[in-house]
């Protein structure tokens, strides 16, 4: 299913896609992406940051419109921008992953068949936003586990934002591609439920709270 | 009254001493706005009679702000009248702006006065009755009657500045109407002042002329009693003007953004477009102009205030985007971390964009480059997706690795690697914070020159 305001980006984005994707339903606005993710139930729903309608918050709004389905449902951030309050709020809302518009439509199939598996999809940009966020510095002890990247994350986080793909990450480390998407969602879980002080600061000081 | 049909109407000019009267009825007759001042200086200093006329033009005449309004509404179409939001009424019953008064008919056009029939008749009966007055008091100075004018012109003074406080409270609701500058602002504030203190000479003269010192002091207290109480009438007023005020410039401060958006976007973006339209066979250059301008646009909308030139991620961004402008080949920027660029700094800079040139150059696909700064160093990652190449197998006489990345980075105190494979190559640019001494910085590039033949 593919949510965005624009008609024409839509059906360019149908054409590219590959054909075993199947496009379940298509919406515009807010109130009419929560109304057909509720009908039509699909796998992946590709999701635009900014949507008009609703109350302004855009995909944020259709992301807290379909909470309850987010178990079933996974949602991939699709956006021009590149603006970090932008990413990272439709991140914490929920989002499994985050792509611009410019992807190749080889990579949004790869990303679409990713997080319909459940894995996460960090762009290189999303992967520099974390590292801003979390700092660079590896955890010490594990008892905050939430508030800080292990150092083998913080491995896989460089090297994605350097334009490593999944592979070639697992290949630089000498890990499996399964251990890269395992540390890829645990870093994503962090930054979901993460309230670490240094992320509320940095979130703050970029007005995403 | 004295309009003829060929004269410029008569309107109370923006060119104004006092009320624009004197420049407006020169304008009107076609004589010098000196002579007319002049004039009018000396018909006040014979029994008062330029000041009664020049009272009843100020009150009569209106500005030519307010003709131009009244004139552009009449011919409008159908929509306006309903649009535009009729000029505040006057407060206090003073008389509403006859132009604002429904439309009675079609009004003859050209012709300010065939307006006056419509106004209530309040202005008119005042000014007669202060005519009368006028007259009244000389035809009994003629007739040999003492007239106390002792009495009579300090009263004459407290209701002339009266009058100029009110006409000037008046200035300020048109001022929130019509577009003022600030100066106009300023002059207002200078006439109400000129006006309050008018008053209160007046009070002073004529108390100290008719008593005591006790006397005055009584009547300073209750000029001050009477001025408190008219401050406390008219707050209210003053605060509605104010927000009005506000309000107005608030929506000018909305307008003139948009208006600089407006302008950016077409500076740049429209440009850009009608560009691409002419330019549209060649492919090369379409994406080039496609990438400069979505890179002008980004950096214009997602612009963080506090990043300011100076900065290595500015820097490391800005030789991104020459290299992208000169190859047409998409370089994106990633940065963690920033510090103030620094000499050294420029040459990490400058090995990047080499590496970024070769990135660009032979690669395929998008190049990555990722900065990462710590306190501990700086590190540029350039990255592409092309065939790869064999460092060792660089011609001695290609000075691009050699001298540009690895032998600056090494000057510099830093070191530089480079790995290919078929998947693509990434060069690795790392600067320490604090310069190196020599003796590191040479066993850093052997160690260098180690990791870069892998």
């Amino acid at each position: 299913m593919i949510v965005d305001d624009h008609a024409i980006f839509r059906s360019g984005l149908k054409a590219d896609l590959d054909p075993d994707i199947v496009v379940a339903g298509e919406a515009g606005t807010v109130e009419e992406a929560i109304a057909v993710i509720a009908a039509q139930r699909p796998d992946v729903v590709l999701l635009d940051v900014h949507l008009p309608g609703g109350r302004g918050g855009g995909g944020r709004e259709v992301l807290a419109g379909s909470a309850p389905l987010l178990g079933a449902t996974r949602f991939l951030a699709l956006s021009v921008s590149d603006a970090a309050e932008d990413v990272v709020s439709v991140i914490r809302a929920g989002a499994r992953g985050y792509v611009t518009k410019t992807i190749s439509g080889a990579e949004i199939s790869g990303a679409v068949r990713r997080v319909a598996g459940g894995d996460a999809v960090f762009s290189p940009r999303l992967a520099g936003f974390v590292l801003d966020a979390f700092g660079t510095a590896p955890a010490d002890i594990a008892d905050d586990e939430l508030d800080k990247l292990s150092a083998r994350e913080l491995e896989v986080m460089r090297l994605i934002a350097r334009g490593y793909s999944y592979k070639e990450v697992a290949k630089e480390l000498f890990i499996s591609i399964k251990t890269v998407e395992t540390h890829v969602s645990a870093v994503l879980r962090k930054l979901q439920l993460s309230s670490r002080h240094e992320l509320t600061r940095w979130a703050a000081e970029r007005r995403l709270l | 009254m004295t309009t003829a049909p060929a004269r410029p109407p008569l309107v109370r000019s923006s060119d104004r001493v006092i009320a624009g009267v004197c420049a407006g009825l020169a304008n009107h007759l076609g004589w010098p706005v000196r002579m007319v001042r002049i004039g009018m200086v000396v018909a006040a200093l014979a029994g008062g009679a330029g000041v009664a006329f020049y009272a009843w033009l100020w009150i009569m005449v209106p500005t030519a702000d307010e003709s131009a309004r009244r004139n552009a509404r009449r011919p409008a179409s159908p929509i306006a009248p309903a649009v535009s939001s009729p000029a505040a009424p006057g407060a206090a019953g003073v008389p509403g702006d006859p132009g604002t008064l429904g439309a009675p008919g079609t009004p003859t056009p050209g012709s300010w006065w065939s307006k006056v029939p419509g106004m209530p008749f309040g202005k008119e009966i005042l000014l007669g009755a202060g005519l009368l007055l006028a007259a009244g008091i000389l035809i009994a100075r003629l007739l040999g009657v003492d007239v106390p004018l002792g009495t009579l012109i300090p009263v004459a003074a407290i209701l002339g500045g009266a009058a100029i406080a009110w006409m000037q409270l008046d200035e300020t609701r048109r001022a929130g109407l019509v577009d003022k500058t600030k100066a106009d602002q300023a002059g207002g504030w200078a006439r109400l002042a000129a006006g309050l203190a008018l008053v209160v000479a007046g009070v002073l003269v004529m108390v100290s002329g008719s008593g005591s010192w006790e006397q005055t002091w009584l009547a300073l207290l209750a000029s001050v009693a009477v001025l408190g109480g008219v401050a406390l009438v008219l707050l209210p007023w003053g605060l509605k003007f104010w927000r009005d005020l506000e309000t107005e410039r608030a929506g000018r401060v909305r307008a003139t953004e948009r208006a600089e958006i407006a302008a950016h976007l077409h500076d740049s973006v429209l440009q850009t477009l009608a560009l691409i339209q002419r330019r549209a066979g060649n492919e090369h250059d379409v994406i080039r102009l496609a990438r400069a301008q979505e890179r002008e646009l980004r950096g214009w909308l997602y612009r963080d205030a506090d990043k300011e030139s100076g900065q290595l991620s500015v820097g490391i961004k800005a030789a991104a985007a020459e290299v992208e402008d000169a190859l047409g080949h998409a370089v994106e920027v990633v940065s963690v971390g920033d510090c103030v660029m620094t000499q050294r700094h420029e040459a990490l800079v400058q090995a990047a964009r080499e590496a970024m040139l070769n990135a660009a150059r032979h690669g395929g696909g998008a190049v990555s480059v990722y900065l990462e700064v710590t306190d501990s160093a700086a590190e540029v990652f350039v990255k592409d997706r092309g065939p790869g190449f064999d460092p060792d197998s660089v011609p001695p006489d290609r000075l691009g690795v050699r001298e540009s990345i690895v032998g600056r980075m090494n000057r510099h105190g830093g070191t530089a690697a480079i790995s290919s494979s078929p998947d693509g190559t990434e060069v690795r640019l790392r600067l320490p914070a604090t310069a190196a001494p020599a003796g590191t910085a040479a066993a850093a590039a052997n160690n260098a020159n180690g990791e870069a033949k892998p």
